[in-house]
């Protein structure tokens, strides 16, 4: 009984996911499975298709800066409170976890009107800002789990062979947290990728993101081209999902 | 240990100033990047909800509270009411399948159980627009579920699933499960297999186990969960959206209404600022539920020398 | 009830815990499973319970076989290392929890479980959680839970190692008397020497998935099976032997290919010469011994002596043998680096095993 369950959630899991995938190899106009005669058209259509192709460089490269500077503040205060252990540690870690308790709906509201309010509205920066916020929470955890598990030791032992705590950082930790740091950094990418209601109601006619795209499109009508493109976002983001848990990634991750 | 570690870099200082001084130019970055990006938009915004909306947009010279009391008109007493409904379904669903599924997890090969929890976890870093799409396809008149069940004669019209509740919450149960299925899987592994043991040598049946020791155990995890999944599913947008349709409207389609159409932001504000009291609201309460459950509970014992 | 374990096997994937095992537990004795961590001795408890389910081989308890019996069917009951008290339960509900499972009515419960508490002297602690007790207290109300069923078997894993020396040694003569007085036919596996001798009626020494002796303290301490048990339950010396001759009369050897020494009558049918080592106790060498006192003895130097408090240990070598010796207090004290000394050892001293 508990492995029909298992099953029917299963199935029900990755059924949207495959069968977007799978239809989007159909050769007809029209939403046919295909079964045998697997075609390329709609990849193509959808590869020439500007609205899509300019919304993955935009997806690609917002997902890129925010991760970087969310990468590189999150591990400095990672270090902060892995090494210092300040008083309010736990204060501060539930501060960078916070947004997590902010539905992305409010968030999308007041960054729409907190951008333009301030004129920034349809620019990259609001877009980056807000996906850097989105991504900080899991970004902290897991960078503080690669922290600890470099034992302090070696940072004494450099200190006291004489390089300064910054030189200690930049020779010693950083190379060690190496691993992690890439596992952070491709979820924090996949994460923004992916992002969808905070960046629909920020986004600016100009500024579309990939998914956002996606909406639009499906709001006005539902062809293969859709599917198409769809099905290319589900291969990158299973790609990048391997990829880290090849890493073992998910293990730090999954864990609350 | 703070000490210990400020001595190495800063020789020479005083204890207690130490304390303060060493991990301030690290956390800083951090915490600018919160407060211009998180803390400042959602103070704007709350800020926001209490000027009044004007025709030629917000009125910052002066201050009421008529947006807050534009939230308790019926009109949109009837979008709240669909909002929990749904949510209520896809939840209650989620916590029927929960332990099922997590117990079945749990007794596999720990590789085995990582590639189920991946299995589960992947889809929800899909984007929610593509899963959209997908249940589009299954739940169209012609779609995949309709198209099955004529072919083995169950029905003999399609079923009508898009642009209804009951699709939302078909595509909502299986897009927010995994935020039940982790707490309550993670709990489940961290079980003492000896506790289960134990209650079978002493006379519990498998049932019985599982009723008086896995369930006890581990419903404050599966709480936590629920109460993330149902937030999850009030302030859902994509899915009901693109599923549901405008004649159903819940309540992140009426806060895209205000805020991107009719752009009464201090409206929408006191919208936004509602359904985060409501999430905090009800994160509180899954908290406190839990560690009634938690005070004397827990995995191992704790094992004090003595 | 008795207890019968017969040709028991086994295996996790590629990995065998247990290859084949045989014992017997008469009713109401005390038998202690002993052997080194990863020698099958918890597995083989957990078979016995229920909680594995053996590849081969039966169980009967009491003459009946229980081997297919489901675990919550077999009227034992264990304490476990970690003691496993379900911590969402007070002490009361967690020493009821076996009854309430058998239906008991509640008067009985209650008085069972004042009984079960009182046992092990724990009365006063009905109300309190796992977590609100020392670890010495949830040992004991981890035991009273399994006692106030009344099982045909109790099975103790391991159950005093997460405690300091000085309960331990409480809580081993307090589980002993009660096993006495109740007549509980009682398993203990365990690691730890003293513990087997001091608490055990009969001791199976187990060595990668078997049992390779089953005696008496004293028989598996001075006539142990083979090297692995004579080397685990304490100190040895090992002196290899050439050109062995002999019989069930006597037996004499070579000791490093030039010293004559006398033997234990041997036991084992090896072929003489063969390889066989001669296991001594360092108990039973005697020093300053005069001659004629003990068949064997020799010339030592003495490499170092080692005050231990209640006795004495001395590095001695015999020509390019090394041996230590253990003396009792206060001998020790006029010996030096450096001496020349008299050892010595009776015949009937040592093992002759063949090495494995």
């Amino acid at each position: 009984m508990m492995l029909a369950v298992n099953i029917v959630m299963l199935v029900a899991v990755l059924a949207p996911v495959l069968l977007v995938v799978w239809m989007s190899f159909t050769p007809t106009a029209s939403f046919v499975l295909p079964l045998g005669d697997f075609s390329l058209r709609w990849y193509r259509e959808a590869l020439s298709y500007p609205g899509f192709v300019d919304a993955f460089f935009l997806s690609a490269e917002l997902a890129a800066i925010a991760s970087l500077i969310t990468i590189a503040a999150t591990f400095l205060a990672a270090y902060g409170l892995v090494r210092f252990r300040p008083r309010g540690r736990e204060a501060l870690m539930a501060v960078f976890t916070a947004p997590l308790l902010v539905p992305a709906v409010v968030f999308g509201i007041a960054m729409l009107q907190f951008i333009n309010q301030l004129g920034l509205y349809n620019r990259l920066v609001g877009l980056v800002l807000a996906h850097v916020i989105l991504v900080i929470p899991f970004a902290i955890r897991s960078l503080v789990a690669t922290l600890g598990s470099v034992p302090e030791e070696l940072e004494w032992a450099a200190m006291m062979l004489g390089r300064s705590r910054a030189g200690t950082l930049w020779h010693v930790t950083l190379p060690l947290c190496a691993h992690g740091l890439v596992t952070a950094f491709l979820f924090s990418f996949l994460l923004s990728f992916s992002e969808v209601t905070t960046t629909i109601f920020m986004s600016g006619p100009s500024l579309q993101t990939l998914p956002v795209r996606i909406y639009n499109y499906m709001s006005d009508r539902i062809d293969p081209t859709v599917a198409a493109v769809s099905a290319l976002v589900v291969m990158i983001s299973l790609a990048l999902v391997l990829a880290l848990n090849l890493m073992g990634g998910f293990r730090r991750l999954a864990a609350r | 240990m703070a000490v210990d570690a400020a001595n190495i870099s800063s020789a020479g200082a005083s204890a207690s100033r130490l304390r303060l001084r060493p991990h301030w130019p690290f956390i800083a970055p951090l915490i600018l990047v919160m407060a211009a990006g998180f803390a400042w938009p959602l103070l704007h915004v709350l800020v926001n909800s209490f000027h009044p909306n004007t025709p030629q947009g917000l009125d910052a010279e002066h201050w009421t509270l008529t947006n807050y009391r534009r939230l308790a008109d019926p009109l949109y007493g009837e979008i709240l009411l669909r909002t929990l409904r749904i949510s209520a379904a896809v939840t209650a669903i989620s916590a029927v399948a929960a332990y099922p599924v997590a117990l079945f997890i749990a007794r596999l090969s720990p590789r085995a159980q990582s590639w189920m929890i991946l299995a589960y976890v992947s889809p929800w870093l899909v984007n929610t627009v593509v899963k959209a799409l997908g249940w589009t396809l299954l739940l169209r008149s012609n779609g995949v579920i309709n198209t099955a069940l004529r072919a083995i004669g169950l029905i003999e019209q399609p079923l009508r699933l898009l642009l209804t509740e009951t699709g939302v919450v078909l595509a909502l149960v299986p897009g927010h499960f995994m935020f039940v299925l982790l707490p309550l899987w993670t709990a489940i592994s961290a079980l003492d297999p000896a506790l289960s043991w134990a209650a079978g040598t002493l006379g519990a049946t498998p049932a019985g186990v599982f009723r008086r020791i896995v369930l006890p155990l581990t419903l404050p995890a599966l709480i936590v969960g629920l109460v993330i999944n149902f937030i999850m599913n009030m302030t859902a947008f994509a899915i009901p959206m693109l599923l549901g349709g405008v004649r159903n409207q819940v309540a992140s389609m009426l806060a895209y209404q205000v805020d991107l159409v009719s752009l009464d932001w201090p409206f929408g504000g006191a919208l936004a600022v509602a359904l985060l009291g409501f999430t905090l609201a009800l994160v509180f309460v899954g908290q406190k539920l839990a560690v009634i459950g938690l005070s004397s509970r827990g995995g191992k014992p704790e094992v004090s020398p003595s | 009830m008795s207890l019968e374990v017969a040709g028991v096997r086994k295996a996790f994937g590629s990995v065998r815990a247990l290859s084949g095992v045989d014992l017997s537990v008469p009713q109401a004795s005390f038998f202690a499973l002993l052997g080194p961590s990863g020698c099958g001795k918890t597995t083989l408890l957990r078979v016995i319970a229920g909680i594995y389910a053996s590849d081969a081989g039966k169980v009967a308890l009491g003459g009946r076989d229980i081997t297919q019996v489901p675990m919550h069917r077999r009227n034992m009951a264990m304490v476990f290392q970690s003691y496993a008290l379900f911590p969402h339960l007070c002490a009361f509900d967690n020493v009821a929890f076996g009854l309430r499972s058998r239906r008991l009515p509640k008067d009985e419960i209650r008085s069972r479980v004042a009984e079960a508490l009182a046992l092990v002297r724990l009365e006063h602690l009905l109300q309190r959680y796992p977590c609100e007790m020392s670890g010495g207290q949830q040992q004991r109300v981890a035991l009273a839970r399994a006692l106030a069923v009344r099982p045909d078997l109790l099975l103790l894993d391991e159950p005093l190692s997460n405690l300091d020396q000085r309960l331990r040694d409480e809580m081993r003569v307090e589980i002993r008397d009660l096993q006495r007085r109740l007549a509980i036919t009682t398993v203990l596996v365990t690691h730890d020497i003293s513990e087997a001798f001091t608490m055990s009626d009969r001791i199976g020494v187990m060595q990668e998935g078997r049992i390779v002796q089953i005696g008496s303290a004293e028989e598996i301490y001075h006539r142990p099976a083979n090297r692995f048990v004579a080397n685990f339950v304490g100190p040895i010396n090992e002196l290899p032997l050439t050109q062995v001759e002999g019989d069930a009369g006597g037996a004499r050897a070579l000791l490093a290919g030039q010293f004559s020494v006398r033997l234990p009558a041997l036991t084992r049918a090896g072929p003489p010469g063969s390889d066989l080592t001669l296991i001594l106790r360092p108990q039973a060498l005697r020093l300053g011994v005069e001659e004629g006192e003990t068949a064997n003895r020799y010339g030592a130097e003495v490499e170092d002596v080692v005050f231990l408090g209640a006795s004495s240990e001395c590095r001695l070598r015999i020509g390019p043998l090394r041996l230590l010796a253990a003396l009792p207090a206060g001998s020790g004290a006029k010996l030096a680096a450096g001496d020349k000394v008299m050892v010595g050892w009776d015949a009937a001293d040592g093992v002759v095993t063949d090495g494995r």
